[in-house]
Parts: C-alpha cells; structure tokens; sequence
C-alpha cells in the first residue's frame, strides 16, 4: 500500500553496466573496421607505388601493356606485362579444362545420382583437395607429374608415332593439372549448393512428364541452376588466375613466348594453334611468377624494375576483384526465385 | 506389341542414363584418386619404404593392421565405442599440438625469464579476474578490467622484465614453469573434476594434489632421458597428460564407451610387438628421410644432415600469433556485423557494404596480401609529427604474422559470421525477455551456442595459413635459416618456405628424399588440425541434438 504512487525501478543502478555495453559495442566495431582499413590498405599500397612506377622515364603506360618482352634485371630492360598475361592465360585455360568439366559432373553426382551416405563421405573428401598447400601441389607436379607424363609421350611417340615434344624440367602443362585439381571443390561445391536449391517440384514435374533422371538432370536442374553454376566457374577461374606457388614451381620462371601473328585473307590476325600448344612443353611464366621472381631478386626497393611489382599487382587485382564482381552479380541477377 | 514397345522405350534410356551416372561418378573420383596417388607416392618416398622387406610389412600387417580393421569393423555398429574412440584421438591429438606449441614458444623462443614475467603481468591476472567473475556474476567491472589488462598488462611486463627476470633466473627454469604450468593445471583438474565429473571434494582435491605431485616424483625419472628437460616435462604433464587423462576418465566412466580403450592398446601393442618381432627375425627396416635427426637440425647442403627444425618453430610460432590475432578480430568483426550493426537505414547500407567488401577480400589473390604487407609493415616510412613509423622489418615473425592474419580475416570472419546465425533468434529473445543486456546476450547465449562453429572455422582458416608461402615470400621472408626465431623482431623462415628452397635443388636425394620428408611434416600438421575441427563439428552436430 505504501509503494501506490512510486514507479519501481526498473533500471536498477545500471551506471557500470552502461559504459561496459558501449565499451564493448565500439571495441567490436573497431574489429569491423579493420576489413575496411584492409581493402583501403590494399588499393592505396597498389596504387602509389604503381602510379611510381609509371611516373618513371623508364617505362610508359602504353609500353606496359603493348610490349612483348618482360626483362625487368636483363639489360636493355623491357616491362611488357603481355608475356606474363599469356602465361596466365596457358595455365588458366589449361586448368578451367580440367577442373570445370569435372567440377560440374562431379557437382551433378553429389546433387542428383549420390546417396546421402556417399556424399557424407565424397564431399570432405574433395574439400581435401581445396587444403593441401599450394607448394606441396607445385611439389608434386615438379617430380612426379612431369616425369609421368614425359613417359606416357615417349610412349605413345613410339607406340603411336605421334609428334608430341618432351616436356622441359619446368612446363605449363603440369602446372594446369595441378591448378586444375586444386580448383575443382570451388567449382563442385557452388555448383552442388545451387543444384540442391532447385526445388524437388521441379524435377517431379520432369518425371510427371514422362522424362527420364537423365532428362531430368539435365534438362531442367542444369539450366535451373545456370546461374549459380556460371558463378562457381568464374570464382574457381579468378582463383587459377591468381594462383602463384604451384605455378612458380611446376611452370618456371621464364615467360612464354609470345608466338608469331599470321594473317588469314591478309586480314585477319590469328595465332596458329599449333604453336600455341607448344608453349605448354615449355616453361610459361605467369604475372604471379613474375611477382615473386622479383621479390626473391635482389633487386633495390625504389628502382623501376622493383616497381613493376606493383604495377603487375595492380593488374592482377583488377582482374580477380573484377571477376568475383561479375560473378557476385550473375549469381544475384540471374538467380531464378522459387518459394 | 504394346509389352515390346515399353521395354524397347525403357532399354534405351537406361543406357544413356547408366552411362551418364558413371561419367559423373567418375569424374567425382578423378580428383580424389589423383590425389591419393601423389600423397602415396610422397609419403613412400619420406618414409622410405623403398628399402623395406616383405618381413616387415607382413609383420606389421598382422600386429597392427589387422587389430586396428578389426576395432574398425566392431566400432561401427556401435555409437558409444565410436565416439569413445574420437574422444580419445581427438584430445591426443589436441593436446600433442598443444604441448608441442607450448614448448616452441614458452620455452624455446620466450625462456623463462620473459615467460614467467608475461605471466605474472597478463596471465595471471586474468585468471584471477575470470575466477571473480565466476564467483560474483554481478560485477560488471570484472570484463572492462580484464579488456584493461589485455592492454596494460603487456606494457607493464615490459617494464619489469628486468625486475621479474632476475626473480627467474633465481628460481631456475623448471621452477618457473612448476609455478606458472603445473600449478594451475592442478587447479583447473581439481574444478573440473569438481564440476564436469560431479566427483567429491576430496576426490576433486586429490586430483588437484596428484599432479603437482606427479610433476615431482617423474623428475628422477625425466632426469635420465637425455631429450627431456624438467621444464619440458612439466609442459608435457600439464597440456598433453591433462586431455588426455580427461578424455580417459570421460570414457571410462560410461561402461558403453570402455571398449574404446582397445584402440590405444591395439596401437601401442601393435607397434612394441612389431618393433620385437622385426629385430628378431631381423627384417630389412625402411630408412625414412622423416626421422628424429631431421625434425632436430637445421638445413644443410648435405641431404643426410639436413632438417627442418628452425622451419617447423618458425611454422609453429607464427600460426600461434595468427591464431591470437584472427581469433580476437575475426570473432569481434562478426559478433558487430551480426549482433550490433543496424540492418536498415544508411548505417544498414554501410553494413552491407562491409559485408560485400568481405566476401571480396576473401577473393584477394595470396600474393597480393604479401604486396599489402610489404608496404604497410616492411617499405613505410611515415613521421606523424613526433612520431615516426618505418614498418616492422623485413621478413620478421611479427610482420609475417600479421600478414598472414589480414590474409584469412575475411574467411574467419565469414565462417564466424555463419556459425553466429545459426543461433536461434528465440534464445536471443528469450534472453532479452529476462532483462540481459546486449552484451550479456551475447556472451551468456550467443557465444557458447556458436563457439564450436566458430572454432572449427578457424582452425581450417589457419590451416590456410600454415600452407601459404607467398605473401612470406613478398615481405622478405628467408628460405635459409640455421636458428630458430628469438623472438617478435627476428627473421623467420617457415615449413612452406624451406620446402619451396629444397624443391629448386637438383640433387635427387633432396628432391625425392628431404624434400619429401618436409612435405610429409606439412601435410601431418595440417591433417592433425584439420582432424581436431572436424571432431569439433561432430561433437557439436551431436550435442545440437
């Protein structure tokens, strides 16, 4: 009866309690900030000492991206990024050869053919594939599988009288088969994740239809998930573009050469792909390579040659941010919506 | 006719179909099979099996691996021995990293001088406080007190490593370690017997007496083993035994769970009856490259004298500092993204945008974090005024780890991110509905339902780490060193990074011997973490239930 008239209170003596609660709150948002400052860390890195290197009477934007020699320690020095974007380009085609083709088979059996007890098993098994260290892959292709794969070519050179070249000590065709077995859990689990989304109503309708599982799978959960699948190739793609140990172990440090341009009708360019195919045999330096055979050379900081570094890291940036990009953006646009 | 039409429709089909279902099994094994290939030819090649007899295999055929199919074939109709049998793997293993880190860092890089100051300025006061805090629930003030001695603390050692240091020095090396390891492992025994075991008081006391006294009565013992220090001991006691005798008393408190027992016995069993068995029938042995010698020496040009051991410290030390730095900041991005950071509205846009710019972090190519931490940490040279900042040096173990950690930031954070969802709102509801406090939500609701997710993120997060040798090599990082790191300002060289020295040397005794024994140690490692976070998420996909 005395309390009639006296709100209770409710708070209790919260003084402490409340300066823990905003201490708390902005020591965790300080955490948060530190993405921020990383990715701004990053561009501002990359960018001023790209814009040094540009600055230099050595080089110009234009030599940069035309020319067709890279020699960065070799007097007369020459930084055309050219070569080392076609190293990349071997060793990404050579890999996406690889892993997208069975990464899209092996994320069809997981999502349509596997029973719940063998994808239990397979799918940390692949996920092994994605965690052995990038050296280790560059390790194998170096002794084991160059030597192989000489073999199986003397073979079938004897055996079959093909043409095939020996492969050198360090050659881009190992290095696409390693890069390519270390991509295909990106390909396979993005995949499978948006296969497995497709509602069964779908694949019920097919059947009500009279279609086979084949027909099924196919037919109506392949292109019900394109979206999602196009995303998974193009991550697993940024992800050999920016691959670097297991190239620099497996395909070397020199750069390809860059084969001769024909004309077809006098005027259209080509490059015959036979010669193209040859620079598999060989050592295929990538933009990555190029990175590190600077950074273990003992070349000055500040010199040009130095900078290029960042130069190449610059471009390698652009494209990778530039592909997880696209491929945030069909994953997100092209997503069909079911209930 | 109709009967000739339907199966002559069905045959066709099927076959197209069969064929299709084993095209895209196969290629589900392709890369699995690959694999499996080059790890067998590597881990033949390091333990070299080459030079081994059919004695040999036979023998340990029939003592080890026949027992250890037979426990398999028994355990997996049975939960309870399965589990048993994780449990007591999972904390060896666990505790084998743990006591082998503790001894890296506690006693070969810090010594026990700087050790036992650290420890009096930061460590025990934060035990002191959390023990408070679990006394007196209501002390607001026992969280920002132990956030002030995670900053004070450290500059307060560092001020008084001379004083303490010399206190050390008196004390002598193992009694540092009695003091700071065993003593408060035989605290942490006794209450958990207390608490996880609901033992009595004089059993929960006793077993907080039987391990210093343990500590004691093994010195004579230790003493006569010439690779064993007293302080090495004490660390193996306290970090390996404890999990150890946990999971034991665990297990053999459930009568389901005893027979799990039999797998520890066919394993130690198994390899004395074959080591006796072999040396009396006199079986050719394999010579492996991975042997003691080359876990104990530094590199050396000579593919028999070589090792990796200033590698593996380096390796060890690092992981240990990224795993500080991502836990904290990794955990704490999350716990703002997911707990605090306003969905809606223009701070909601900012919020989205950190997230994107997350997932694109986790695209970044590895080499370019190295480019990032050559230029904030190695090239900088700043003046803010008085103040002046030029990096932290080329190729350090500090510079490294930090590189390191902005490199997995985004996939721990992600994978915390998930785990943190997956809380149900209910408990945060429910837990409002009591009158807690945001943070008291998260620390008494959140926190404990989403720990286990989290940890298994990480520990395959630094999983990544351990493997990376890039952006090592971008900040300077050294392939050839001949002494263990001394300390945060030293120079390090790594597991990944002396590898990747070895493989350019012609020899082919590097190449299919050392160089192989090295990747077998990195793969070991790596496997022995992964193992630990995937029985993580087991015992807690069981526990969910």
């Amino acid at each position: 009866m005395s309390n009639e008239g006296q709100t209770p209170d409710l708070t209790g003596d919260r003084g402490l309690q409340t300066v823990r609660e905003s201490t708390y709150k902005y020591a965790l948002a300080g955490c948060a900030l530190l993405s921020v400052l990383t990715t701004v860390g990053i561009i501002a890195v990359l960018f001023v000492d790209a814009a040094e290197f540009f600055a230099s009477p050595v080089v110009t934007l234009g030599e940069f991206f035309t020319s067709t020699r890279f020699s960065p320690n070799l007097e007369p020095v020459s930084f055309g990024i050219l070569p080392l974007v076609l190293g990349t380009l071997l060793i990404t085609f050579g890999a996406a050869l690889v892993a997208l083709p069975i990464g899209l088979l092996t994320a069809i059996y997981l999502s349509e053919y596997a029973s719940p007890r063998t994808r239990s098993v397979l799918k940390p098994m692949l996920e092994v594939l994605a965690g052995v260290p990038t050296v280790v892959y560059g390790y194998f292709a170096l002794v084991y599988i160059t030597p192989a794969l000489n073999v199986v070519i003397r073979t079938l050179n004897g055996a079959v009288g093909t043409q095939f070249p020996t492969l050198g000590l360090f050659n881009g065709i190992s290095a696409s088969i390693v890069v390519g077995i270390m991509i295909i859990p990106m390909v396979s689990s993005i995949s499978e994740d948006a296969m497995s989304s497709v509602p069964d109503s779908l694949r019920q309708a097919g059947y009500g239809l009279g279609a086979t599982k084949f027909n099924v799978s196919l037919r109506i959960v392949v292109p019900a998930a394109v979206s999602g699948i196009a995303s998974s190739f193009i991550l697993a793609i940024s992800r050999a573009i920016g691959e670097t140990m297991a190239v620099v172990l497996a395909a070397g440090s020199r750069p390809p050469d860059i084969p001769p341009v024909q004309t077809a009708f006098g005027i259209i360019p080509y490059v015959g792909p036979g010669d193209l195919l040859g620079l598999y045999s060989e050592s295929a330096a990538t933009m990555t390579v190029a990175m590190i055979n600077i950074a273990v050379s003992d070349l000055s900081g500040g010199s040009t040659a130095y900078q290029s570094l960042f130069a190449i890291g610059l471009t390698l940036f652009v494209i990778t941010l530039g592909m997880n990009v696209i491929s945030d953006a069909i994953a997100s646009r092209y997503r069909e919506e079911y209930e | 006719m109709a009967t000739q039409n339907e199966t002559g429709f069905g045959q066709i089909s099927r076959l197209r179909g069969t064929v299709f279902k084993y095209l895209t099994f196969g290629a589900s094994l392709v890369g699995i099979l690959a694999l499996g290939v080059l790890l067998a030819y590597v881990f033949w090649d390091a333990l070299g099996l080459d030079s081994a007899g059919t004695a040999w295999y036979l023998t340990y055929t029939v003592v080890l691996l026949a027992p250890l199919l037979g426990f398999l074939a028994y355990a997996r109709d049975r939960p309870a021995v399965t589990a048993g049998a994780l449990e007591l793997v999972g904390f060896t293993l666990a505790g084998g990293l743990l006591s082998f880190a503790a001894i890296i860092v506690l006693i070969v890089i810090a010594g026990p001088q700087v050790w036992l100051t650290y420890f009096l300025t930061v460590i025990a006061p934060l035990i002191g406080l959390f023990l408070y805090g679990q006394y007196d629930r209501e002390a607001t003030w026992v969280g920002l007190a132990m956030l002030g001695t995670v900053v004070a603390g450290p500059i307060a050692g560092t001020l008084l490593l001379g004083t303490i240091g010399s206190a050390a020095a008196l004390l002598g090396a193992p009694g540092v370690y009695f003091l700071s390891l065993v003593l408060p492992g035989a605290g942490l025994a006794a209450f958990l017997a207390a608490d996880r075991f609901d033992a009595s008081t004089r059993v929960s006391v006793g077993t907080g007496v039987v391990i210093p006294v343990l500590a004691i009565v093994g010195v004579p013992l230790v003493d006569t083993v010439p690779v064993m220090a007293r302080s090495v001991w004490f660390a193996v006691l306290v970090l390996l035994g404890m999990p150890v005798g946990y999971a034991v008393a665990n297990t053999a408190r459930r009568p389901a769970r005893r027979a799990a027992f039999a797998l520890p016995a066919i394993a130690v069993g198994g390899l004395l009856i074959g080591e006796l068995v072999v040396g009396a029938v006199g079986a050719s042995q394999p010579s492996p490259w991975l042997d003691w010698q080359f876990l104990t020496s530094p590199t050396s040009s000579l593919p028999v004298s070589a090792g990796l051991y200033p590698a593996v410290i380096g390796s060890v030390f690092l992981i240990i500092l990224v795993s500080i730095f991502t836990f904290v900041f990794g955990v704490g991005t999350a716990l703002y993204l997911e707990e605090y950071a306003p969905a809606s509205g223009p701070v909601g846009t900012l919020t989205r945008l950190i997230n994107v710019n997350i997932s694109n972090l986790a695209g970044v190519p590895s080499v370019v974090y190295g480019l990032l931490g050559l230029g904030i940490f190695v090239n900088i040279d700043v003046q803010f005024g008085p103040v002046g900042y030029a990096g932290i040096g080329a190729g350090t173990v500090l510079t490294a780890a930090l590189t390191l950690s902005l490199l997995i930031l985004p996939i721990v954070v992600i994978s915390a991110q998930e785990a943190i969802r997956s809380v149900p709102d209910s408990l945060r509801q429910a837990s409002y509905g009591m009158g807690a406090t945001r943070w008291q939500t998260i620390r008494n609701v959140v926190l404990p339902r989403s720990l286990p997710g989290i940890l298994t993120g990480t520990i395959l997060a630094l999983g990544r780490a351990i493997g990376e040798t890039a952006p090592l090599i971008m900040i300077g990082a050294v392939g050839t060193k001949y002494t263990p790191p001394g300390g945060l300002f030293d120079t390090l060289t790594a597991m990944p990074m002396q590898i990747y020295t070895w493989a350019f040397l012609p020899s082919e005794e590097f190449r299919y011997g050392v160089v192989a024994a090295g990747v077998v140690t990195l793969l070991i490692v790596l496997l022995s973490m992964n193992s630990i976070a995937i029985l993580v998420r087991n015992k807690y996909q069981q526990e969910a239930y």
